[in-house]
């Protein structure tokens, strides 16, 4: 039988590699993916193992390589996906990768140190830019109306005429102001006059990257304690203070200064990050092969970890699960291996004997691989049962559409499917990381063939977006006159009578039924009567297919003492109720509607034709009354 | 009518659902025997992180560079116990949200009292600030500096934190000094220990049976570990007294005894009387091959927090996961730091959880 009836036929097999040969043996049998390893050493800790060094060093890889990608992201360069699937290099070149590595992370680092102190240098002067610029009001204020400034706030006047005031002016993040303000007050008991003006480009913060809203404030006081006081505070609270010169020549001449060096400074912080960009993108490249090399090379050292290390170091000993139609193919495959490594010695596959159940493997392509995981997602079949997925393909969508019934809505969800499954590649190649999306398109089979039967079923039963077609003219003709029709909300058409042509609708539901009040006991009658017969009929379908279980595992009495009696009860009692509702359709027409029988189960285990013995009870006569309260 | 249905547990999920269900599954990730079996068998810090990778840490220590220090390791731990809390303050809603924020005080007052110690010993501030508990972190923390007595302290800077009112009973005008500095500490911790007590209480339910227990042990074991670290110190038997949170079953009697006390022996004897103390203080010493009394303690608190985890419907897991999550952090770095100073003779000394 073909191999998607039963799954494949296993062997549980040993496998002896040289140590030479092992890394390359491993990496042919990792590209091939048919052979399922055990672990040899379950108690074994996970330090503790033959290969942790390897495996330490790959981690220690990837963390350098998750580093640049992070970095290549921050300068938003896109990498470049080529599609390449890199053999595992061999193990004398993981030392060069890990040199390059190395060479690569040291001097990304080294690039952003300098841009951040780059950019500190640059935040400062920026920020004593502003402060240059906003104090020229505060200290216009001060100088020009010393006494309104004075009387505007709660300082006594005579502090002001005694001595000058001495101030700081820094630049603080803006939402630290209010509790920066609070901190003030309280501390210098109000004996401080802050200023504050808001910087209305948002500046960068040099270690993050992140864009900080800031301001300028500038405080006013008198006397040494204050003035350590305050600075204190300042620092507390991260501001950056700055020298301010008093007059307002020496205010200008430094505001030019500024911004020579601003200009300057702006020219190699651009320089350092063309370099930046630079290796970067010379490093996005190969960011993805090396990634993929990575991952295969600690993937090889993981699975050589499950193997078992002969007592005279000189092989490998593991154990396998592989299916037996592939053995061949593994051979080559362990051959081509030891060639890689020149070894001498080949490497030998036992096939064992065990009393273990096998792995049930199916194998699958692109289009049955998803139904065999729905079948899965109920529970994997054991070791060589019959496999439910190829009819899976099949019932599955079709009773899907049984209930979906919509033609439009079909036609739909039939595009969708078609568009996913048509532009497969391109799709598949995004590795897009939406939850959501990847259900969807692994779905995409499912979804073609679910739509497909739904149009089909939409035509049966005439359902377009809830509207009918009318493609054949409808069997049922209107013979009432126009005043019955526009007097009479609801008129009812017998098909007994001439109201019906004598022959039904050629495909599908009779349009006519889309105007009817009583379309939904009518449907309803149907679709379940058509529900009943295909469930019945699929698990008589089903419990046959046990049949071929029985005798393929040699069971016979089971098929005596279970397959003769399920299918005697659901024959019985479901087949026969089948049976009553095709003899309903067929042997009784309109004429005789009236006196069919009624389809029923229940009549099967009693009659149901007596009547209840209602005695004179005054417990019945008062729980009636209160019911009624 | 129908007999006394207790209403909040119905309500209870509407609220706290999601976030009980989070902390307990947090709570099965907590390092089980067999984990500490794997650790104590560790050479080295890098053996460490291997293993720690298959439990509920994963690849926390995946992206530090250079050779592994167990500093390194105390951060990344206490880093990811902090993401967890905060998610579930964020989540949380009254008045839940009280009770976690009450739980942020304990870190406050500590932070507070790092700082004040540091700015005694002329530390730089950004150095102490590293220091600090991030779920202690409050805004106007980097500026304590300013004060130099308790006074000032209140009223430039704690005044508008959540931990104003149990600073009333200790403004003094006295400077900031070495002993005064701990007596802050403890009046500060009383207060609000006290307070916490009496919310968890108004709270009723199975809430203020099981938060309340907790929170008796924690002021009897403080008010047991006051007295032992007072015998030798300038401390007056009066000033110690007036340190004992009034919360615990001790209260009265026990902590008038405890404040008469000369010596170890005496402070025992007290303990003696309580039947949940005593079996404590039997077999606790410093020789080696003993436990000391605090790790009797530990492990009593350990206990306790473990049995919240027995009932539903009630916000004693969240206090008990932080605690027993700290517990496990002890323990971890206990263990690193043996395996790293190669010093293997007390590396069984840590406090299994589960």
């Amino acid at each position: 039988m073909g191999s998607l009836f039963r799954s494949e036929e296993m062997t549980l097999c040993q496998l002896f590699l040289q140590s030479e040969a092992s890394y390359a043996c491993v990496s042919e049998l990792g590209e091939l993916g048919l052979v399922q390893f055990r672990d040899l050493n379950p108690d074994v800790n996970a330090f503790q193992r033959k290969f942790v060094n390897e495996v330490r060093r790959c981690d220690e890889m990837e963390r350098k390589l998750r580093f640049l990608q992070k970095e290549i992201e921050k300068d938003e360069i896109p990498v470049l996906d080529t599609g390449e699937n890199p053999d595992a290099p061999q193990p004398r070149e993981m030392i060069d990768m890990e040199a390059t590595f190395e060479k690569l992370e040291n001097e990304l680092r080294e690039v952003n140190n300098n841009a951040e102190a780059l950019k500190k240098n640059f935040l400062e002067l920026t920020e004593l830019k502003h402060i240059l610029r906003k104090t020229q009001v505060f200290f216009d204020e001060r100088e020009g109306g010393v006494d309104e400034v004075m009387s505007k706030n709660l300082l006594p006047p005579e502090i002001g005429a005694g001595g000058q005031l001495g101030f700081v002016a820094g630049v603080i993040a803006r939402e630290r102001l209010p509790a920066f303000e609070r901190m003030l007050w309280r501390a210098c008991r109000g004996n401080v006059f802050l200023r504050t003006a808001e910087i209305e480009t948002p500046l960068e913060d040099p270690s993050t990257g992140d864009e900080v809203h800031k301001c300028v404030f500038i405080i006013f006081f008198q006397g040494e304690q204050l003035k350590s006081r305050v600075k204190k505070i300042c620092e507390g609270f991260r501001a950056t203070l700055y020298p301010c010169p008093e007059t307002p020549a020496e205010r200008r001449e430094m505001a030019l200064g500024v911004m020579t060096r601003i200009e300057d400074l702006n020219t190699v912080l651009g320089q350092t990050t063309d370099h930046r960009h630079r290796v970067l993108v010379a490093a996005a490249k190969n960011i993805r092969n090396w990634f993929t090399k990575v991952r295969k090379i600690k993937a090889i050292y993981h699975t050589l970890n499950l193997f078992n290390l002969d007592v005279t170091q000189k092989c490998l000993i593991a154990e396998a699960w592989i299916p037996v139609a592939d053995m061949e193919t593994i051979h080559l495959a362990l051959r081509r291996g030891t060639e890689r490594s020149g070894s001498s010695v080949p490497p030998i596959l036992n096939r064992m004997d065990t009393k273990e159940e096998p792995p049930t493997y199916n194998r699958t392509n692109k289009f049955t691989g998803a139904f065999q995981n729905l079948v899965d997602a109920y529970g994997v079949a054991a070791y060589r049962e019959v496999n439910p997925a190829p009819y899976t393909i099949i019932t599955f969508p079709f009773l899907f559409a049984v209930m979906f019934g919509d033609c439009g809505h079909g036609l739909i969800m039939a595009l969708f499917g078609a568009w996913m499954v048509i532009k497969e590649k391109p799709l598949q190649a995004q590795k897009s990381k939406n939850e959501i999306w990847t259900m969807f398109f692994g779905g995409r089979y499912i979804i073609l063939l679910m739509g497909l039967f739904s149009i089909y079923t939409g035509l049966i039963y005439n359902d377009v977006f809830s509207k009918s077609f009318n493609i054949f003219g409808s069997s049922f003709k209107v013979n009432y006159g126009d005043e019955m029709i526009l007097t009479h909300k609801q008129l009812q058409l017998n098909p007994t009578t001439r109201d019906y042509y004598g022959t039904p609708y050629p495909f599908g539901i009779d349009p006519v039924w889309q105007v009817s009040s009583n379309k939904i006991s009518y449907l309803n009658s149907y679709k379940m009567k058509s529900s009943i017969i295909f469930g019945v009929c699929q698990m008589l379908f089903g419990v046959i297919l046990s049949t071929w279980n029985h005798r393929f595992f040699n069971k016979p009495l089971n098929i005596w003492a279970e397959f003769i009696p399920q299918v005697i009860f659901l024959t019985f009692l479901f087949g026969y109720l089948v049976i009553l509702v095709f003899v309903k359709w067929i042997a009784y027409d309109a004429s005789t509607a009236g006196c069919a029988p009624r389809v029923e189960f229940q009549s099967k285990f009693y009659g149901g034709t007596g009547h209840p013995f209602v005695p004179f009870s005054f417990d019945a006569i008062l729980d009636q009354s209160y019911t009624e309260d | 009518m129908a007999p006394t249905i207790p209403m909040e547990e119905y309500k209870f999920n509407i609220d706290n659902g999601y976030l009980e269900g989070l902390v307990r599954g947090f709570k099965n990730g907590i390092l089980s025997r067999n984990d500490y079996l794997n650790l104590v068998q560790c050479e080295t810090l890098e053996d460490l992180k291997l293993h720690l990778q298959s439990t509920d840490y994963g690849n926390f220590l995946a992206n530090e560079p250079g050779p592994l220090v167990v500093s390194t390791i105390d951060d990344k731990l206490r880093e990811k116990l902090v993401v967890e809390f905060q998610h579930i303050r964020h989540h949380a809603v009254e008045p839940l949200s009280t009770f976690l924020d009450f739980i942020t005080y304990g870190y406050m007052i500590d932070n507070i009292i790092l700082l004040i110690t540091g700015t005694l010993h002329q530390r730089p501030i950004g150095e102490l600030i590293s220091k600090c508990h991030p779920l202690g972190s409050f805004e106007q923390m980097e500026a304590i500096h300013v004060a130099s007595n308790p006074a000032e302290l209140y009223n430039a800077v704690l005044v508008d934190t959540p931990l104003a009112p149990f600073f009333v009973d200790c403004v003094t005008e006295q400077d900031l000094d070495e002993l005064n500095v701990e007596v802050i500490r403890n009046t500060l911790y009383k207060a609000y220990l006290e307070a916490f007590y009496t919310f968890c209480e108004k709270l009723g339910g199975s809430n203020a049976e099981i938060m309340c227990e907790i929170l008796a042990f924690e002021a009897d074991r403080r008010a047991f570990i006051i007295t032992i670290n007072s015998f030798g110190t300038e401390l007056t038997k009066d000033d110690r007294a007036k340190l004992y949170p009034r919360c615990g079953r001790l209260y009265p009697d026990g902590l008038s005894m405890l404040a008469r006390a000369d010596d170890y022996e005496q402070v025992r004897a007290v303990a003696e009387y309580y039947a949940m103390y005593a079996p404590l203080f039997e077999g606790a010493g410093n020789n080696p091959g003993e436990k000391t009394l605090e790790d009797k303690f530990f492990e009593y608190e350990v206990n306790l927090n473990k049995n919240a985890f027995m009932q539903q419907f009630h916000f004693g897991v969240f206090y008990s996961y932080l605690r027993l999550k700290e517990q496990e952090c002890r323990n971890v770095v206990w263990i690193a730091e043996c395996v790293a100073q190669r010093h293997r003779a007390k590396i069984d000394n840590y406090i299994p959880i589960f």
